[in-house]
C-alpha cells in the first residue's frame, strides 16, 4: 500500500495512459468534455444526485456504480451521486417502480429540495420495460413522480447514462 | 437405498435425474425428515403448483438432493382446494421456513405448525386473502391503489422487538445511502454491538413468476436474463435448461460449451468486483478503485464477444445466438492481462494489514447454521459447507472440466474473500481450458412443442449459490407455472445471524460480503 502511493507520488506528474483495451469513442470523449462548461452554467460547478432503486434488477445500479470507477469517474465533473435526498439536485429512478416502493420513492422525491430534477434510469423507469403488465409494477416512474429526462437502455451503458445527463443539462441551459 | 419412502409414495415417476414421489399427507412430513436427517439431503427448494385444472388439486413439491448423487429426489404432496392446508416441515428443517411463508402468500395454502405466522412478501398494505399465484385471482383497482400508497395498514406486520436495559432500535432503509437496492433493517443494539436485525425485504416484489406465465416460454429468457442483474446469463441459462428438458431437445455441444464458459465469466466479473466492493467496506479506496477497473475491463470484453455488458440476448431455447469462440484472441489475451492486474489487485489487499484485519472474525457464519439455512454457494462453502451445483449435479460440460469446490472453515468476511479469490482463479484457468478444444455442433438446435403438462427442473451455480428454475407447461404448452429460486432468497435469512455481536459500522461490510440480490430474492 504505502509502496503504492509513493510511486504515485514520485510518478505524479507522467501522464497515465489509459489503460490497455479500454474503449471509449472520439465522439462520446468529446461529448463530455463541454459536460463542465455546462454543469457550471447550471448548477454553479456541481450536480448532485441521489439514485433511488424503485425495483431495479440491479444491473441499472451497477452502471451508475461504474459511473465513479476509474474509467469513466464521473466525479471530475462535479456530479456525484449523495448519500440524502437532502444533498441533491437530482433523483435518478431506476426499476419500474414496484408497488410497494411507490410511498419510499414519492418520499424521497419529496424530501429532495426545489428545484429537482428526476432522471428516469433504464428501460424499466421508462415504462415498466419487460416487467411491463405485471400486477406488481406501476410501468414507469412518471406514473409516480413527474420525470424530466428519459435515459433507455437495459440497462443503459455508463455512456449512455451521461449523455442523458448532458441532454437534460442542454435542455437546462436553454431555458436559461 | 430409498425403498423406505419409495414403497410409501403412491405414485413415482422418473425422467432424467428426476425423481417424483407423491406422497399421502400423513407421509410428506416423514418423507422429508428421512431424506434430511437420514440421508442428509439438502433441501434446494420448495413450493406450490395450482393444478387444479388437472385434477382438481394444488401441489407442493420439496426439492431434495443427495450428497454424492446427480439426483434430485422430489416429495410431492397434493393438496385439495377445500382444505387448502399442508403440514409444515419447518420446525425439523429450518431451511424449508421462506418457502413456507412464500406458499402462503402466494397460494393461501396454510403450513400447519409453522412459528411464524406473519407474512413475508407482501407489505401491510396488500389485501388478505388476496393470492397472486392462484389461476382465478384478480386484484380490484382499488387495492391495487391503496397497495402503491403503501399506507392501508390492512394486514399489519409486527416486527420482533427486543426488551432489556440499554437496548435500542435503528431502524434503516428502505432507501439507503450508497447506490444500492431497497430494503428495510431493524437493528436493536446495545451500544454499538448488533444485538439482533430483522430484515424486511421484498420492496421490489415484481410479480415475476405471475408475470412469467402471462408472456409465455420463449419470452420468459428475456425475463429470466432480468431476475437479477449481475447473474443475468446464469438465470437465464437456468431457465433455458428447464425448458428444453420439458421439450424434450438437447443442446449441441457447441452451445454447451458456450454456456459453460459465459457462466465462468460471470462468476469472474463478479467475483473481482466482489473483492473490490468489500474494500469499499472498509473505506480502503486504492483496493476498491482497482477491483472496479479489473471489473470494467471484463464488462468490456463481455460487450466485445456477445453485444452486451451483462451477457444478455446470447441464451436462447435451444442454444446460444452468436458464436464466441471466433473471438478465442480477444478473450484470451484480454483474460491474461486481467489475472495480472487481478494478481497484483490481491497482493495489494492481502498486504494491506488495516483492511485485512476488519474482515477476519467479523459476521461469521457457522456451519451449523449454514447448514441449517439452507446457504448456497460463497457463503455455503465459507462456512465449510462443501456444495457447489456444478459439481453436485454436473451439466453442460461441467463433468469434463477437472476442478474442486473450495471450502474454508471459519465463515467471516475473510472466507467469504478468500473463496471468491480461489474460484476467481479457477475460472480463469476453466476458461482457458475450455478454449483449447473445438466443439461440434450448430449454435442452435430446432426446438419443438412442449407437451402439454410436461415439467422439469433447471439449474446453475451463479456467482452467488446455486438457481433453479421448475417449469410446467399446461395443456396448450404454455407456462402454468415458472418457480424460480434464486440463491439470495436462500442466503438472506443467514445475514442476522451472521451480524449477531458485531458492531453496526461493520454491517455494510458483512453485507457486502454476502453480496445477495435483493431483486432476485424478492421477485
Ligand atoms: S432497465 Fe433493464 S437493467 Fe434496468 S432495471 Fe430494468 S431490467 Fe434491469
Amino acid at each position: 500500500m504505502l509502496k503504492e502511493i509513493l510511486k504515485n507520488i514520485i510518478r505524479r506528474k507522467s501522464v497515465v495512459p489509459f489503460p490497455q483495451g479500454f474503449r471509449v469513442s472520439p465522439e462520446e470523449a468529446s461529448k463530455v468534455t463541454d459536460l463542465q462548461e455546462k454543469i457550471d452554467a447550471v448548477f454553479g460547478r456541481s450536480l448532485r444526485i441521489r439514485q433511488v432503486d424503485a425495483g431495479s434488477c440491479n444491473a441499472c445500479e451497477w452502471e451508475c456504480t461504474a459511473l465513479t470507477n476509474p474509467v469513466y469517474d464521473i466525479q471530475r465533473f462535479g456530479i456525484d451521486f449523495v448519500a440524502s435526498p437532502r444533498h441533491a439536485d437530482a433523483v435518478l429512478v431506476t426499476g419500474p417502480v414496484s408497488r410497494q416502493m411507490e410511498l419510499a420513492l414519492k418520499k424521497t422525491y419529496l424530501a429532495t429540495p426545489e428545484p429537482r430534477l428526476v432522471i428516469a434510469c433504464g428501460d424499466c423507469a421508462v415504462d415498466g420495460g419487460v416487467y411491463k403488465g405485471s400486477y406488481a409494477v406501476t410501468e414507469g416512474v412518471a406514473n409516480v413522480v413527474p420525470v424530466d429526462c428519459y435515459i433507455p437502455g437495459c440497462p443503459p451503458s455508463p455512456m449512455a447514462i451521461i449523455s442523458g445527463i448532458i441532454q437534460l443539462l442542454e435542455k437546462l441551459t436553454h431555458l436559461r | 437405498m430409498m425403498e423406505g419412502i419409495l414403497r410409501k409414495a403412491k405414485r413415482t415417476a422418473e425422467q432424467g435425474n428426476e425423481v417424483y414421489l407423491e406422497v399421502a399427507r400423513e407421509d410428506f412430513k416423514k418423507s422429508c425428515v428421512f431424506l434430511y436427517e437420514k440421508k442428509r439431503a439438502f433441501l434446494r427448494l420448495m413450493f406450490a403448483a395450482d393444478e387444479r385444472e388437472t385434477g382438481g388439486e394444488f401441489k407442493i413439491y420439496s426439492v431434495f438432493s443427495v450428497p454424492g448423487k446427480d439426483r434430485f429426489y422430489i416429495v410431492v404432496l397434493p393438496v385439495e382446494e377445500g382444505s387448502p392446508t399442508f403440514p409444515s416441515i419447518t420446525s425439523s428443517i429450518p431451511a424449508a421456513h421462506w418457502y413456507e411463508r412464500e406458499i402462503r402468500d402466494m397460494f393461501g395454502l396454510v403450513p400447519e405448525g409453522h412459528p411464524d405466522p406473519r407474512r413475508l412478501i407482501f407489505h401491510d398494505s396488500f389485501p388478505a386473502d388476496s393470492h397472486p399465484l392462484r389461476k382465478d385471482w384478480s386484484l380490484s383497482g382499488m387495492d391495487k391503489k391503496e397497495w402503491g400508497e403503501g399506507t392501508a395498514g390492512k394486514v399489519p406486520y409486527r416486527f420482533m422487538e427486543v426488551e432489556g436495559e440499554g437496548i435500542y432500535e435503528i431502524p434503516v432503509g428502505p432507501v439507503h445511502a450508497g447506490i444500492i437496492e431497497p430494503g428495510h433493517f431493524r437493528f436493536s443494539a446495545v451500544g454499538e454491538t448488533i444485538f439482533f436485525l430483522e430484515p424486511r425485504l421484498f420492496y421490489t416484489h415484481k410479480g415475476t413468476e405471475k408475470h412469467f406465465e402471462k408472456i409465455g416460454f420463449p419470452e420468459g429468457v428475456r425475463l429470466s436474463e432480468r431476475v437479477s442483474g449481475t447473474s443475468s446469463f446464469s438465470h437465464s441459462a437456468a431457465y433455458c435448461m428447464a425448458v428444453e428438458k420439458a421439450m424434450g431437445i438437447e443442446i449441441s455441444e457447441n452451445a454447451k460449451a458456450a454456456r459453460t464458459l459465459l457462466l465462468e465469466f460471470e462468476r469472474l466479473y463478479n467475483h473481482i468486483g466482489d473483492i473490490g466492493n468489500m474494500c469499499a467496506g472498509t473505506g480502503f479506496a486504492v483496493g476498491y478503485a482497482k477491483g472496479a477497473l479489473v471489473k470494467e475491463e471484463l464488462m468490456q470484453l463481455n460487450e466485445r464477444i456477445t453485444g452486451h455488458r451483462y451477457l444478455r440476448g446470447m441464451n436462447v431455447i435451444g442454444g446460444v445466438s452468436k458464436d464466441i469462440f471466433r473471438h478465442r484472441d480477444d478473450i484470451l489475451s484480454t483474460a491474461e492481462r486481467a489475472t495480472r492486474e487481478y494478481k497484483e489487485m490481491m497482493k495489494l489487499i492481502l498486504g494491506t494489514v488495516s483492511h485485512v484485519e476488519r474482515l477476519e472474525n467479523t459476521g461469521i457464519l457457522s456451519r451449523e447454521i449454514a447448514l441449517k439455512l439452507g446457504v448456497t454457494g460463497v457463503a455455503a462453502r465459507a462456512s465449510g459447507v462443501n456444495d457447489d451445483i456444478r459439481k453436485s449435479h454436473p451439466h453442460l460440460l461441467y463433468d469434463k472440466l477437472l476442478f474442486e469446490p473450495h471450502t474454508m472453515a471459519k465463515g467471516d468476511v475473510f472466507a467469504r474473500m478468500m473463496i471468491r479469490a480461489e474460484e476467481a482463479e479457477c475460472s480463469l484457468s476453466m476458461i482457458d481450458a475450455l478454449l483449447e478444444s473445438n466443439y461440434r455442433g450448430d449454435l442452435t438446435v430446432g426446438v419443438r412443442a412442449i407437451p402439454p403438462y410436461a415439467s422439469a427442473l433447471g439449474y446453475a451455480e451463479t456467482p452467488r449459490g446455486s438457481v433453479f428454475y421448475w417449469v410446467m407447461s399446461d395443456k396448450e404448452g404454455r407456462p402454468l407455472r415458472v418457480k424460480l429460486r434464486s440463491p439470495s432468497f436462500c442466503n438472506w435469512p443467514a445475514v442476522p445471524f451472521a451480524v449477531h455481536g458485531n458492531i453496526v459500522p461493520d454491517f455494510p461490510l458483512c453485507n457486502k460480503s454476502f453480496n445477495l440480490s435483493y431483486s432476485g430474492c424478492d421477485m
